[in-house]
């Protein structure tokens, strides 16, 4: 049975991103399904996150592992059918759990029928539905994303003898949504799986919709258009199904994306990621209280999207020179880790594996305002295999158990679509559900506790945050609150114990309730209130006025 | 009764606040409101350029200004409670960009200014916080650059040296104490080629600084007024690894001829003292080392320098007389002879050799070391000496380049060196 999809209900969401193809495998042929994930949706439930984000599981060539589709009403043979889909979704709404697909919408495969059709010959009716030109000249204010492969953003056709337009690798044609029948036919699509019962999209590659000389071809008015027309038939439509815009730029150039509310209802917040990362080593709040001082404010409706690791590499396009060069030297000393303008690695060797950083990162992931995503794996601590081309390394099998291929598939392990992690560190035989599963203490019984705590306030997910400045810049602390309900939140991002005064006169009166172990703390008096914590402490303490 | 304590309470809550820090510039100051912004602006700049990664903390000892010193220092704080939109740094094209928050904070250590108390202040804060590099910048160093700081702290940092000593970029006529009394003479007692034995910019290791910090000196004489030659010889004296370091031109500060009666007393009185204890050190000691100097020296470009010649004559004349009683209990007779002669010559052949005032000062050390008189008046009795001897660097030099400047420099030390002998001979005799 579909969720009602009540109006804001991505406000509460804590989201759990999964690529069906590493999550298991059901039918052992090495590649993880629907199936599969069917199969193990209570653990998602157990895990206390109440929506999925499914990556790309459409039929695809796979040279960009899924954002390459060539047919948007289906799923790729290797992960099921479409009858799988729908199991694995109604599974999901019966345990309260939201699924959010991805909606590859600026290009797509130059396998696609679309494509194929448009390229056989200038009078194709579907010849406009992608962006085509004589020359390689226009548009020449448009920078290169992916420039470890491209050299242009034009491509040339040799069956058509022109060449076509491709902000991403020359394989994903962009569509042209200048034209009023490649807008429709998405929206079509969009209506197909809505009709099905998804909860939302993820909409990638959000900025690139519309191209216009002599600008930058990113974030243009028309692109808003196109962003405004989608919502509304939405609305109009499929009321409460969600949007989530992929727009990797600064919060101010991300703000018009939100609208008056008649845009996205959600957007991720790329800059503040790898500014917590910096705050950490650098042991200092600014890197984070700076980017959140600059993240301007966002429609009643609307919400960020918050996460520390994902299915790409951690981009530092949204960071200076200086601040580049710190996050290579601290976290990705190996070349081998760097990829185009980021660190391909998972969160826990970014953290050197240090129990106490996990814990603090994700304790800040769910306390400041937004939605957060967890990747998968990264809830017991999995690593990377920087060996492995392209993002692949942190795509990886998931760790079930220490037996074969760690539980992930019954085939022979040289038949899966990727080497499961092996080294003693973090192989699955060191790293999987079911042992720590078995202990009370594992990182595992550690985030469950976490989310059931996130869960049990809807201050963290809608309240409003302000910013204490202790003079300790080491510690960040922050108000978060929402009608009588107040949270205060005490992050020591140093690798030393520390002691920290809070101006907390405006809460006069109230005592302290930690929230993990629900201990009283003294009542807040005239006093700059002390504290002292432990390396890498975190505190949440709810409020009272008793 | 409670220990009295150095730092405060409120001073040691700031402490808290920055934490461990990696450079810790201190900044002695005592209302220098009118010169100590560029200063600041100079630190920052050095620390953002240089050493953006590190943990830094600029530590201002301040000895009770009423000019508004203080407020100038902690105003240069880096931090997240102004808001400003980082990237405007960068768009301004400033270049320099916080990384870190970037503490500058005060504490009043006395309502009057004390050297030995402001470095203990400052070393105080910097074992606290355990800086691997603690820089002490002069306030009125208005020619200081942002570089300044890099090459200070980089031979500390990378280099593990303990003390790093500057050399400056001196006009010709500049620094003519150091260059004829303290750098001679403390090459010549304690065998090593110290530029600046006296420096006001320096940088020292944490460990140097934690020693230091732990001597028994700051209650003496030696350690409130003259902390930083003693800082030279502790690091002499503990086989601490020095080297010195080209920063830049030094502009000095005007000062009236009463500064330099206080400034005597600050650094040779200081040099004086530091031979009392060290006796069995420096005794046994012939000749000097040289001391690594990092970097590159810039051509010297001469300046007209305007000084008042005759008027030197005149207060080197009037000195010999009317404190002749005072010198017959300090020189020995045949030096306060040379010295007599010496006042009576035309200002066209006014000459003040060189062995005879480094016996000059040797005597004065001696005397100052037995105390035949008040110590404070010794070290007073020697400043009209010391203009006859800079009248006779004066002409002496009154057409050379710098570089034959250096030559007589070079020479002098050689005649301190030489003449050390009669430095032990004349210490015993005064008693």
């Amino acid at each position: 049975m579909p969720l009602k999809r009540e109006a804001g209900w991505y406000k509460e969401a804590i989201i759990y991103q999964i690529h069906v193809r590493t999550f298991f495998d059901s039918n052992a042929d090495g590649i993880g399904d629907f199936q599969g994930l069917a199969q193990k949706l209570d653990y998602v439930q157990e895990l206390g996150v109440n929506a999925i984000w499914l990556m790309p599981f459409f039929p695809s060539p796979l040279r960009d592992d899924g954002y390459d589709i060539s047919d948007y009403r289906s799923v790729h043979p290797n992960y099921g059918n479409l009858e799988d889909f729908k199991t694995f979704l109604s599974g999901a709404h019966d345990r309260g759990i939201r699924v959010i697909i991805e909606m590859v919408a600026n290009h797509t495969s130059d396998q696609h029928p679309w494509f194929q059709e448009s390229r056989s010959s200038q009078d194709n009716p579907k010849r406009d539905w992608y962006v085509w030109s004589d020359t390689d000249t226009k548009y020449r204010g448009t920078r290169i994303i992916f420039l470890d492969t491209e050299m242009s953003n034009w491509a040339w056709d040799p069956i058509s003898k022109s060449y076509y337009w491709h902000r991403f690798f020359s394989h994903q044609p962009d569509l042209n949504y200048d034209n009023p029948a490649v807008r429709e036919e998405m929206w079509k699509v969009m209506t197909f799986w809505l009709e099905l019962g998804v909860d939302g999209f993820r909409l990638d590659a959000v900025p690139y919709l519309i191209e216009r000389e002599g600008t930058s071809c990113e974030n243009l008015p028309e692109t808003h258009e196109v962003v405004r027309e989608l919502r509304k038939k939405v609305d109009d439509q499929f009321p409460g199904a969600m949007l989530l815009a992929e727009a990797n730029q600064w919060p101010a150039d991300l703000r018009p994306y939100f609208g008056n509310g008649d845009e996205f209802h959600m957007a991720f917040h790329f800059p503040l990621m790898p500014r917590m990362f910096m705050g950490l080593r650098l042991e200092d709040r600014k890197p984070i209280t700076e980017i959140l001082q600059q993240t301007p404010e966002i429609p009643a409706s609307c919400q960020w999207c918050l996460f520390l690791r994902n299915h790409d590499e951690l981009t530092l396009e949204m960071v200076t020179d200086i601040e580049r060069d710190y996050m290579y030297d601290i976290y990705a000393s190996n070349k081998s880790m760097r990829l185009n303008l980021g660190i391909r690695r998972r969160l826990a060797p970014l953290l050197d594996n240090d129990r106490r950083r996990i814990e603090l990162m994700n304790g800040m992931l769910m306390s400041l305002p937004g939605t957060p995503i967890i990747y998968y794996g990264d809830e017991i601590g999995m690593g990377d295999n920087i060996y492995l081309g392209d993002r692949n390394g942190v795509r990886t099998p998931m760790q079930w158990n220490g037996g074969w291929n760690g539980g992930f598939s019954a085939a022979d392990p040289e038949s899966l679509y990727s080497p499961p992690i092996l080294n003693p560190v973090y192989g699955y035989q060191a790293v999987n559900v079911l042992s720590q599963k078995r202990t009370e203490h594992s990182l595992l019984s550690w985030m469950k506790h976490i989310l059931r705590i996130r869960r049990s306030s809807p201050v963290f997910g809608s309240g409003s945050i302000e910013f204490l400045y202790p003079a300790n810049h080491r510690v960040l602390a922050y108000i978060r609150q929402l009608g009588k309900e107040t949270i205060l939140v005490v992050n020591n991002l140093s690798s030393a114990a520390q002691a920290v005064e809070l101006d907390l006169r405006p809460y006069k009166g109230n005592i302290l309730i930690e929230m993990f172990g629900r201990n009283i703390f003294p009542r807040i008096g005239d006093l700059p209130y002390l504290l002292t914590m432990g390396p890498y402490q975190f505190y949440w303490f709810r409020l009272r006025r008793i | 009764m409670a220990e009295e304590t150095l730092l405060t309470d409120d001073f040691l809550r700031q402490l808290i606040n920055v934490g461990e820090v990696d450079i810790l510039v201190g900044l002695p100051t005592h209302n220098n409101a009118k010169t100590i912004e560029p200063v600041i602006q100079a630190i920052q700049a050095g620390i953002l350029k240089c050493f953006p990664r590190e943990r830094a903390v600029i530590i201002n000892a301040d000895g009770g200004s009423q000019d508004g010193t203080p407020e100038l220092v902690v105003g240069a704080s880096i931090d997240d409670v102004k808001k400003d939109d980082p990237r405007d740094e960068l768009r301004k094209g400033s270049k320099v960009y916080a990384l870190r928050t970037l503490h500058s904070i005060s504490t009043q250590y006395a309502r009057s200014p004390e050297p030995g108390t402001a470095l203990r202040t400052i070393l105080a804060a910097a074992d606290l916080l355990r800086a691997r590099a603690c820089v002490v910048v002069s306030p009125d160093s208005t020619a200081i650059e942002p570089d300044w700081l890099q090459r200070l702290v980089r031979p500390v940092y990378n280099d593990n040296f303990d003390l790093v000593s500057p050399i400056y970029r001196r006009q010709k006529f500049e620094g003519v104490l150091m260059r004829n009394l303290l750098y001679p003479m403390t090459r010549a007692i304690y065998g090593y080629g110290i530029r600046e034995p006296y420096a006001s910019e320096f940088a020292i290791s944490g460990r140097l600084a934690t020693d230091f910090l732990s001597k028994e000196i700051w209650s003496d004489e030696w350690g409130r007024i003259g902390p930083e030659i003693c800082l030279t010889v502790t690091a002499i004296t503990g086989k601490y690894r020095v080297c010195q370091s080209f920063l830049g031109t030094k502009t000095q500060p005007h000062r009236s001829a009463s500064d330099l009666v206080a400034t005597m007393r600050r650094t040779v009185g200081a040099l004086f003292v530091s031979l009392d204890s060290n006796f069995p050190l420096w005794s046994t000691i012939t000749g000097s080392q040289p001391v690594p100097a990092l970097g590159t020296q810039s051509e010297v470009v001469p300046e007209p320098v305007r000084v008042n010649r005759k008027r030197l004559q005149e207060m080197f004349a009037t000195g010999i007389a009317e404190l002749e009683p005072v010198f017959r209990s300090i020189l020995s007779a045949p030096t306060l002879a040379e010295l007599q002669k010496i006042a009576t010559l035309e200002f066209s052949e006014f000459n003040y050799p060189a062995d005879v005032w480094a016996k000059t000062v040797f005597e004065f050390a001696a005397s100052y070391h037995n105390s035949v008189i008040s110590r404070d008046h010794i070290v007073q009795a020697l400043v009209p000496l010391y203009r006859g001897r800079t009248l006779s660097f004066l002409l002496e030099n009154r057409d050379a380049s710098g570089e034959d400047i250096e030559k007589n420099v070079e020479s002098l030390c050689g005649e301190f060196e030489r003449l050390k002998p009669y430095l032990l001979e004349v210490w015993a005799d005064r008693k």
